[in-house]
């Protein structure tokens, strides 16, 4: 087995006198998806502001490539939960962005740049929208031209944070299998990118990811990983299967308590 | 299908801005005709003379030329001035927004200077500058000044976050996320801000002609009254009030086209 692309070990954070993340462990593989479920208040989002550079870690150590993580770096791309957009950008203007003002599109010829920009787009149905402003589009638009910038600067890591959280099921479905599609799970592992998708929901989760690491809330711990072996590629097949069923229940089962009592408090 | 709909929205549009124009012509009519009413009732021609009077003076100073040479240099002033502020103003204040260095050093002086009016320096700046362009010049600098100054402070100060943190997860350095990110997020605050250094300074430039300059629109207030010719003194303060308002318009309309996205505050 290789080495981990990216190593946590006992990383906590403190926020004044709260604890949101403690001691959490995990090595995170070169090309697989690794989704992180827990119930509010588990430290998700903090553990994911750690790994882009945003936040640093009270104690612990964190590697990338066996370098530790001291900042952002473009080789990290991140989407975030509220999407962050420009609004002074149009749709191409936001996902040019990274590539034209940041080290990602250093190597390419402005027609490259131009290029890969519209690909890009294309890929994600934003096709026709290019010069239309964030606050022209839809939700579900924005998440996409969120994706598409993310995924413009081709980092070798992609971190999200419940990129589909403020969509409708119908829309969230659809980019589930969109995102599956643009990672890569049709080609053989070693082509695929690393990613690392925050969420809450657990069917999400189980449905997109090769592993979920299971989190508990207050402090946040790692509670534990579950190995999801349905095979690939995925699709309506694998969400009707007894086999997704049956992960997606055992995980609720680890959560359950806490989330009820997240819910009630 | 979304052309018809823009198509549309502008005929929409061109009938509001028709109702607006409406709305102006009728307010107006209204307060000329208060004006001529109450013009009836004061008996001397130097304290109120009737609309139709200073309408006879516009038309005189329009036709021999020094309605506009004056506010032409009125103009000119203003817009130097207020340019001049801004080049200073906009950078300094992008620094005291978001370097709490340059806010802590620059702070309480700027505090201590801006409730100063503009005018209060006037004698000195008459010791300094005697009469002539300086004057003028220096004191609509200082009036645009401080609403630039604290406006964009206030505005790159407030800026989204997370769009500095998105800046930075894609590998920008600083000076690139001040130009590309501060900047643009910040430009609706600062356009707001020359709006008020605008206005500010229109209110300026009379006091500061008024004492220390050989023409300009306050200059021409001053020689009229002494000349005891109230219509003329009416007509160049109209001018004034029109100019003022002409500017503010102007910005506005430049506000929109250099911020199509900002659909609220600086847009409107």
């Amino acid at each position: 087995m290789s080495a981990p692309k990216i190593r946590l070990e006992a990383v906590s954070k403190s926020f004044d006198a709260s604890v949101v993340v403690e001691k959490l462990s995990l090595d995170v593989r070169d090309g697989e998806f690794l989704a992180i479920v827990g119930p509010s208040g588990c430290g998700k989002t903090t553990v994911l502001n750690m790994l882009a550079g945003l936040e640093k870690p009270s104690s612990g150590a964190m590697t990338l490539n066996g370098r530790p993580i001291e900042g952002p770096g473009a080789e990290r791309g991140v989407m975030f939960q509220d999407y962050a957009l420009f609004p002074w950008r149009t749709v191409r203007g936001n996902v040019e962005f990274g590539l034209v003002y940041g080290p990602a599109g250093q190597a390419l010829s402005p027609a490259q740049r131009a290029e890969r920009v519209e690909r890009t787009i294309e890929m994600v149905g934003l096709k026709g929208s290019q010069d239309k402003y964030p606050h022209q589009l839809s939700g579900g638009m924005r998440q996409r031209v969120a994706l598409a910038r993310l995924m413009a600067s081709e980092p070798e890591i992609l971190l999200m944070d419940e990129p589909l959280a403020a969509l409708d099921a119908q829309t969230r479905v659809i980019l589930q299998d969109e995102l599956l599609r643009i990672w890569g799970q049709d080609r053989p592992a070693s082509e695929r990118r690393t990613v690392v998708f925050i969420t809450h929901a657990i069917d999400e989760a189980v449905f997109l990811a090769d592993r979920v690491a299971v989190l508990s809330s207050h402090p946040g711990r790692l509670k534990q990983i579950v190995d999801i072996d349905l095979p690939r590629p995925r699709g309506d097949e694998t969400r009707r299967s007894g086999a997704f069923a049956r992960l997606s229940q055992s995980i609720w089962e680890l959560i359950r308590e806490e989330a009820y009592r997240a819910t009630m408090n | 299908m979304s052309a018809v709909l823009s198509t549309d929205g502008k005929t929409a549009n061109g009938f509001r801005r028709l109702d607006g124009a409406f709305v102006y012509l009728r307010t107006m009519a209204l307060f000329v005709l208060a004006w001529y009413v109450g013009s009836l009732f004061v008996p001397s021609k130097l304290l109120l003379p009737s609309p139709l009077a200073v309408a006879v003076a516009l038309r005189d100073t329009a036709l021999n030329g020094e309605l506009f040479g004056n506010a032409l240099i009125s103009l000119a002033r203003l817009a130097a001035s207020v340019v001049g502020a801004a080049a200073i103003a906009v950078p300094l204040g992008l620094l005291m927004g978001r370097s709490r260095l340059w806010n802590d050093l620059l702070e309480l002086p700027v505090e201590m200077l801006r409730p100063i009016a503009g005018i209060a320096w006037i004698p000195l700046a008459l010791y300094l500058f005697g009469i002539g362009h300086r004057l003028p010049l220096f004191i609509m600098f200082y009036t645009a000044f401080f609403p630039l100054l604290i406006g964009t402070a206030a505005g790159a100060a407030t800026v989204d976050k997370r769009l500095i943190a998105a800046a930075r997860t894609m590998g920008l350095s600083s000076p690139r996320i001040m130009w590309r990110v501060i900047v643009p997020a910040a430009l609706p605050a600062i356009l707001v801000s020359a709006r008020l250094a605008v206005a500010a300074s229109w209110t300026a430039v009379v006091a500061a002609e008024l004492v220390g300059a050989p023409n300009g629109l306050g200059y021409a207030i001053e020689y009229y009254r002494s000349m005891l010719s109230t219509p003329t003194v009416m007509a160049f303060i109209v001018t004034i009030g029109l100019l003022g308002f002409l500017t503010d318009k102007g910005l506005r309309l430049l506000s929109r086209a250099l911020t199509p996205w900002a659909r609220t505050g600086a847009a409107r």
